[in-house]
């Protein structure tokens, strides 16, 4: 392109010849320091013109070659661009300018410093911006195409003037700069009051001095985290080191612990006063080390009193603290573990003093008080946190299954349990609220999950189902399935899958009794006696935890029509199915006409058993003891407890006088009977009768368990064919694992009676086989 | 943003003719908008010399500012390869360049200096599409340029950029 314009300089100030460089530089030297000395009075328009044009005119003039750069060959392609003396002089000039600063400095220190350099980087920094726009033009082409060619340590104008200062004026006075940040830093820990914004020129300053060498347009930390961070992190450490050394030395660790929390928060709220957010990350873990990781081992100690004293904010203090640092909580819940198991042993001795005579509420009440405590301890100090929770878990699991008054045997708790719950299931005087009622059942479910061995829970429980459901004395249906839906949300389908089999019986029997009932109405002859009112309740054997009774019974006349009504009844219904009538559940009325003139006679509420003996006092009012036992069948465990309630009761009279009832003794009508009560209650389960309960229970459990670790071996080794014994039994643990906690001796036993049976064989290596 | 900012600006042209724009209108001009930005408002009210361009070209590029006000700024990364790579030219540009050869390379001039981006596009694509398609001896015909290669030299540049031939 062809030049086609001269300069005409009417009206500015003269700009220089284009093409002389001395005079232009002269120019624009003036321009340039005007900006750095003086910007204060101001920028004029011209002057700015002027500069920039000159900047643009040096840059566009075509005598082409540069008085240093060597001869470019007359064969250069590609426009030349001027630029580079321009660029060189600037930095001759920024670098003797930066240089007088640094003289300057020598004479302040600290704070004076501080400010010094804050007001010349303020200075230097809105001056570059200037000069960055005036050689805006130098930038647009020569800097960037020396950029784009790859040269290293070409800047823009205004980086330019950050590396500048770096290099010249920074390298010397930055630690002077730092000695004096940290001086105040320093003061400001002790509390004194500090000008902080300067601290935060200082870091802005130290940040806008990154600059990737790699890249200028990024800019990196590495400055400012080589020179601010790693100095400031250094001055904590040593601050905080000797501050807690001697604060520790001088203090109790609660008083301690909460300066520490003190520190911390300020440490925290001086990033964000007048630091920058990089150094959040390294200034925590800096000051966790000083103040808490260096002083973890006194802190641990502590925790065992506050747990003693129940010092809750003082844990909540140190869980924040130690969860500062790395694996700084674990101690804490190994402590806190054996601390709660330990409470709730100590809880158990207490209510066990006699564990035969135990009240099931109190025991599980103190299992329940220990928890409940304890969870509050960890909801309220340690922020609910899991490992926390984990830790409660593992000592409850402990204090549930061990302790006093399970050393007669593990199942002891299971049992308590159950017969806990199912004193609040059963209809009671002390009616319970609705909702009370609900709440305590979610305890037990608490408990319940501790319990290891919930197949013995299960027994116990379904046979006072069972008992509840015969003889109807659940306080209500809906707390009976909230139970049970509890139940089965914790252990699964198959665990209740008999309970809820259970209440189905009962429903259909409700029916089936209907029916019945319009079956006899239909037999009935005009002139026929009213029969007998009864109700039948059909229990599947498969489900009901039931046995028939172990004695011989003949059933009264009075009853043995309605109930040989019902059998074909049902036969028809149902034909092929086999009745067994379980007498020892079976119960009635009997209505007493004696003591003649009572308005409203005595009610009588008894037995099978019972009212089969009392039948007999309607033909006579004597009865020999081996007449009732011709006339009844029943043997004399069964009998002699049944003859022994209406001794006491005074419902008849035995002579001779002596203590039990047996062969030889005559029994007649008490027609004396008093009572309160116009209904009276002689069908009261006894003693012995209980405690023969109890260890049937416990010995169904045992076979149960045999059968239940046979298959769980079966169905093993039919999936696996060939299986280590080692291996075997750690797998039969594992299936069986959420029932109840098989012993590896009880295993084996089973393995051999599978051998035995030829389910399995023994192979080489300690190897089973699976038979099929 | 603000509506109300309309401020008047006073432009000096080399010949000293002065010529008033918007603000917004001047500000297409980098150099302008860094200017006003550095000294600030209270130096609106000084004419602002432009010392490198003549009235008659101050005022066609003005009139290119006028008619373009509105557009969005440039984005940052000026290195866009759209910008780079098309000869696209609008149809109000196409008519605007519709000026003497002289004209044209003051306009780019001008817009260099001024640092006004879009117009410098503009102004080149012109001349690119100037070129466009033709020969070597046309191109000197149209630029009025001098043949100073010796027929060597000339035979080795053909050779040379032989890969570039349109064939």
């Amino acid at each position: 392109m062809s030049q086609t314009r001269t300069t005409t300089a009417t009206s500015m100030p003269p700009v220089p010849n284009r093409e002389d460089l001395d005079a232009t530089w002269k120019y624009l030297e003036a321009g340039v320091s005007k900006i750095m000395s003086n910007l204060q009075e101001g920028m004029d328009m011209p002057t700015y013109m002027g500069v920039y044009t000159a900047v643009h005119n040096f840059c566009t003039s075509q005598k082409a070659v540069s008085n240093h750069s060597g001869v470019i060959g007359g064969a250069h392609r590609g426009a030349h661009l001027l630029g580079e003396d321009l660029y060189q002089n600037l930095i001759t000039y920024l670098n003797s300018y930066l240089r007088e600063l640094v003289a300057v400095s020598r004479t302040h220190a600290d704070e004076a410093l501080l400010t010094f350099y804050i007001r010349e980087w303020d200075r230097y920094t809105i001056a570059a911006k200037y000069i960055n726009h005036l050689f805006r033009y130098l930038n647009r082409h020569w800097v960037k195409r020396e950029m784009d060619e790859g040269k290293k340590n070409i800047y823009d104008v205004y980086t330019l003037h950050l590396v500048q200062w770096r290099m010249t004026l920074f390298s010397e006075v930055h630690e002077k700069v730092m000695d004096a940040v940290l001086k105040m830093v320093e003061k400001q820990r002790h509390g004194e009051t500090i000008e902080h914004s300067q601290i935060k020129s200082i870091v802005d300053s130290f940040v806008s001095l990154g600059l990737d060498e790699a890249d200028p347009t990024k800019s990196t930390l590495d400055v400012y985290r080589f020179n601010f961070e790693r100095p400031f992190l250094e001055a904590t450490k040593a601050f905080y080191q000797a501050e807690s050394k001697q604060f520790v030395a001088e203090n109790s660790i609660v008083e301690y612990m909460k300066k520490a929390e003190i520190r911390l928060d300020e440490e925290e709220e001086r990033v964000n006063m007048y630091l920058h957010q990089d150094i959040t990350v390294p200034l925590k873990k800096t000051c966790n080390t000083a103040l808490i990781a260096d002083h973890s081992g006194i802190l641990r100690d502590e925790f065992q009193v506050l747990l003693d004293n129940d010092r809750y904010d003082d844990m909540q203090r140190m869980y924040n603290l130690l969860s500062r640092i790395p694996d700084g909580l674990d101690p804490l819940r190994a402590k806190f573990e054996a601390h709660v198991r330990k409470a709730g042993l100590a809880a158990v001795a207490k209510v066990a003093v006699d564990a035969d005579k135990l009240e099931p509420k109190v025991y599980v009440d103190a299992l329940l008080e220990i928890h409940t405590q304890y969870q509050g301890l960890v909801k309220q100090a340690f922020k609910d946190e899991p490992e926390f929770t984990r830790s409660l878990d593992n000592a409850c699991r402990e204090f549930v299954n061990r302790n006093q008054v399970c050393k007669s045997g593990s199942n002891k708790s299971p049992e308590l349990l159950a017969k806990y719950t199912d004193a609040l299931l059963k209809k009671s005087a002390t009616g319970a609220e609705e909702n009370d009622l609900e709440n305590t059942l979610t305890q037990i479910m608490t408990v319940f999950k501790y319990i290891e061995d919930k197949d013995v829970f299960q027994k116990f429980y379904s046979r006072m189902l069972a008992r509840r459901l015969v003889h109807t004395s659940s306080s209500s249906d809906d707390a009976e399935t909230s139970m049970i839906s509890k139940l089965k949300e914790a252990c699964g389908y198959e665990y209740t899958n008999k309970l809820q089999r259970m209440f189905q019986d009962m429903q259909i029997s409700k029916d089936l009794n209907t029916g019945f009932k319009d079956f006899e109405s239909g037999l009935m002859e005009p002139g026929d006696d009213k029969p007998v009112d009864a109700t039948y309740s059909i229990l599947g054997t498969g489900f009901w935890p039931l046995n028939p009774p172990n004695t011989d019974f003949t059933p009264p006349a009075e009853i043995a029509k309605a109930y040989e009504r019902f059998q074909s009844f049902y036969n028809q219904k149902h034909s092929g199915r086999k009745l067994t009538w379980l007498w020892q559940l079976c119960k009635g009325e009997v209505k007493v006409n004696y003591p003649k003139g009572m308005k409203t006679p005595y009610t009588f509420q008894v037995s099978t058993y019972q009212m089969a003996i009392l039948l007999l006092f309607n033909e006579s009012d004597k009865n020999s003891y081996d007449d009732i036992v011709k006339a009844t069948q029943l043997q004399a465990d069964v009998l002699d407890p049944a003859l022994g309630i209406f001794l006491k009761a005074k419902v008849l009279n035995m002579s001779p006088d002596g203590d039990k009832p047996g062969p030889g003794k005559m029994f007649s009508l008490n027609y004396d009977f008093k009572s309160k009560k116009i209904r009276v209650n002689l069908n009261i389960a006894v003693k012995s009768e209980q405690k023969q309960e109890v260890d049937d229970t416990h010995k169904t459990i045992e076979e149960d368990r045999k059968l239940l670790m046979q298959s769980a071996i079966v169905r093993i080794m039919k999936a696996r064919k060939k299986m280590k014994h080692t291996q075997l039994v750690s797998e039969c643990i594992n299936q069986i694992r959420s029932r109840f906690v098989p012993k590896i001796p009880d295993i084996k036993k089973c393995i051999d009676i599978l051998l035995e049976k030829e389910y399995l064989e023994r192979l080489d290596d300690d190897e089973l086989g699976y038979l099929a | 943003m603000s509506e109300t900012k309309i401020q008047k600006l006073t432009l000096v042209a080399n010949d000293g003719n002065k010529i008033e724009v918007d603000r917004q209108v001047a500000e297409k001009s980098v150099l302008i908008k860094n200017m006003l930005d550095d000294l600030g408002d209270e130096q609106m009210s000084t004419e602002v010399p432009i010392p490198n361009v003549n009235d008659t070209v101050l005022k066609k590029v003005i009139e290119w500012c006028e008619h373009h006000k509105n557009d969005p700024a440039a984005p940052q990364d000026d290195d866009s390869d759209s910008r780079k790579k098309t000869t696209d030219i609008d149809e109000w540009d196409q008519k605007f360049m519709q000026v003497d050869q002289e004209m044209l390379f003051e306009i780019i001039l001008a817009s260099n200096y001024l640092d006004i981006k879009p117009l410098l596009d503009v102004g080149c694509k012109t001349v690119a599409n100037m070129i466009k398609g033709k020969s070597p001896e046309e191109i000197r015909k149209t630029f009025n340029i001098t043949n100073d290669f010796t027929p060597e030299e000339e035979e080795q540049i053909r050779r040379e950029n032989e890969w570039a031939e349109d064939r």
